[in-house]
């Protein structure tokens, strides 16, 4: 009897060891997550996924719309109450494509229809960092949607006719004006916020990085087209460092969003290399120059 | 060049230590600071980041010790800060957000750490080690500066030209 159960625990041992062998060749390398960290930071820290001075990726901060309010997700690896128990394939999808493991499609405050762009190898690299944040058991909390038939008819009409949909390159490009191009339009996804919006509230990118009077949390956004009356007149070098210091060159310091995707959460553009953050001025001085006043 | 900067920071500089002393004996301070509270400390701030712009473009020729002035100037400024902002002193103008006084003590504290990073700046600098000063410089829009600005204050809309130079 005892010998047969001690039979049973080695069996069991054996198979749980073969299965930790099969999980364990696809554990993420060091490597790995280093690169989703960096890739994490290129996104600002994922910072609406945070409460400013609360735990990390935890969730729960508020952002209202037209449409009702809504509250971030919590994405530690909490198994409850984060993703801890979705698979890389889950979370990828919910990233870029806006769909729940359930089927159900999320609110495009989360920006899927920009993330879409992002090459698979950063997302699954972004993926292997995020499992490594310390979990936060930390309830989501409900949405609260006011307009009727918001998420069955509206929505999916709205995403078919009027969402931006980023085509992913098959690899990132890693230099030139072609590798800030993809940090600006997808990972730093900075057109969300300096983008105007649509009656729709579809970016309208036409007017591409323009500025908008009503951007998120009420912030008047500015314009970071060329323009040289209205837009962003700084030389690249002066772009560049003011992504990783925040310091502007008449000695102002951001503040606000732009100052907390600065500084990021675990990691923001701040810790962009210098080659990276160059690239994104030098594409910022490619785009086209749209005269939009923002504020007096 | 050097000169005007070395100038425009000690008449800075004594600005601010009128304004100190005119407050330590208790007398008014109506000859430094008008009635306009709002235009008072945008006046202030303004001298704040011009100081700041200076350190950096000194760094930036690898002029470490050039530097303690300017940071010097911020350590004065940062002890006239909250006494410039009376509860409710909001104006059309005004950058400030309604949380100053929501959450006064973290605005304290946060003005508080600003004067400790300036002193911390003004140290290195006069060490004249450049190294250590840039280190300092570094971390010191985000984090002397940001503490502040990120939850007090409305950024403004517009990216203001470049001075010129």
């Amino acid at each position: 009897m005892g010998r047969d159960a001690a039979g049973l625990l080695v069996a069991l041992l054996l198979a749980l060891a073969a299965l930790a062998s099969t999980a364990s060749a696809q554990v993420p390398s060091a490597a790995d997550i280093a690169r989703g960290k960096y890739v994490f930071g290129a996104t600002g820290g994922c910072g609406c996924h945070t409460v400013p001075k609360h735990p990390a990726n935890a969730g729960g901060r508020r952002y209202d719309g037209p449409f009702g309010t809504v509250y971030s997700a919590n994405i530690t690896p909490d198994r409850e109450t984060g993703i801890g128990s979705w698979t890389d394939e889950q979370i990828i999808t919910a990233i870029r494509l806006g769909r729940r493991p359930n089927g159900e499609r999320l609110i495009p405050v989360h920006p899927y229809t920009t993330f879409n762009g992002m090459i698979a190898d950063d997302l699954q690299a972004l993926v292997a960092y995020l499992r490594t944040v310390p979990a936060v058991k930390q309830a989501n909390q409900p949405k609260k949607i006011s307009v009727p038939m918001f998420e069955s008819v509206f929505l999916p009409a709205w995403l078919a006719a009027f969402a931006p949909k980023e085509t992913p390159p098959t690899s990132a490009p890693t230099s030139g004006t072609a590798r800030g191009e993809y940090l600006v339009r997808a990972v730093g996804h900075c057109g969300e916020c300096h983008t105007p919006r649509t009656m729709t509230m579809a970016t309208d990118n036409s007017r591409f990085l323009a500025g908008n009077p009503k951007g998120p949390e009420d912030s008047e956004v500015p314009n970071i087209t060329p323009d040289k009356t209205t837009g962003l007149t700084w030389t690249e070098e002066e772009i560049a460092d003011y992504l990783a210091t925040g310091n502007k060159p008449d000695g102002d310091v951001a503040g606000g969003l732009m100052g907390e995707v600065i500084d990021g959460t675990l990691a923001g553009y701040k810790d962009l290399t210098k080659a990276d953050r160059l690239a994104i001025a030098r594409y910022l001085k490619t785009i086209p120059a749209v005269k939009n006043k923002i504020g007096k | 060049m050097k000169s005007k900067h070395v100038r425009a920071g000690v008449v800075l500089g004594s600005l601010v230590a009128l304004a100190l002393a005119g407050s330590a004996t208790g007398q008014s301070t109506a000859k430094i600071w008008t009635s306009d509270v709002v235009a008072d400390r945008q006046r202030l701030m303004k001298l704040n980041g011009a100081s700041w712009a200076d350190a950096q473009a000194k760094l930036k020729a690898g002029n470490a010790e050039a530097v303690a002035v300017n940071a010097e100037t911020m350590a004065l400024i940062a002890t006239q800060i909250t006494a410039l902002f009376p509860e409710g002193s909001l104006t059309e103008k005004s950058k400030a957000k309604p949380e100053i006084w929501q959450k006064w003590p973290e605005f304290e504290s946060a003005v508080k750490n600003y004067a400790m990073q300036a002193e911390k700046l003004r140290d290195a600098a006069r060490s004249k080690d450049l190294a250590a000063t840039e280190a300092v410089a570094k971390e010191f829009g985000r984090q002397a500066c940001g503490t502040c600005h990120q939850p007090f204050r409305v950024p403004p809309p517009q990216q203001p030209a470049p001075p010129t130079r």
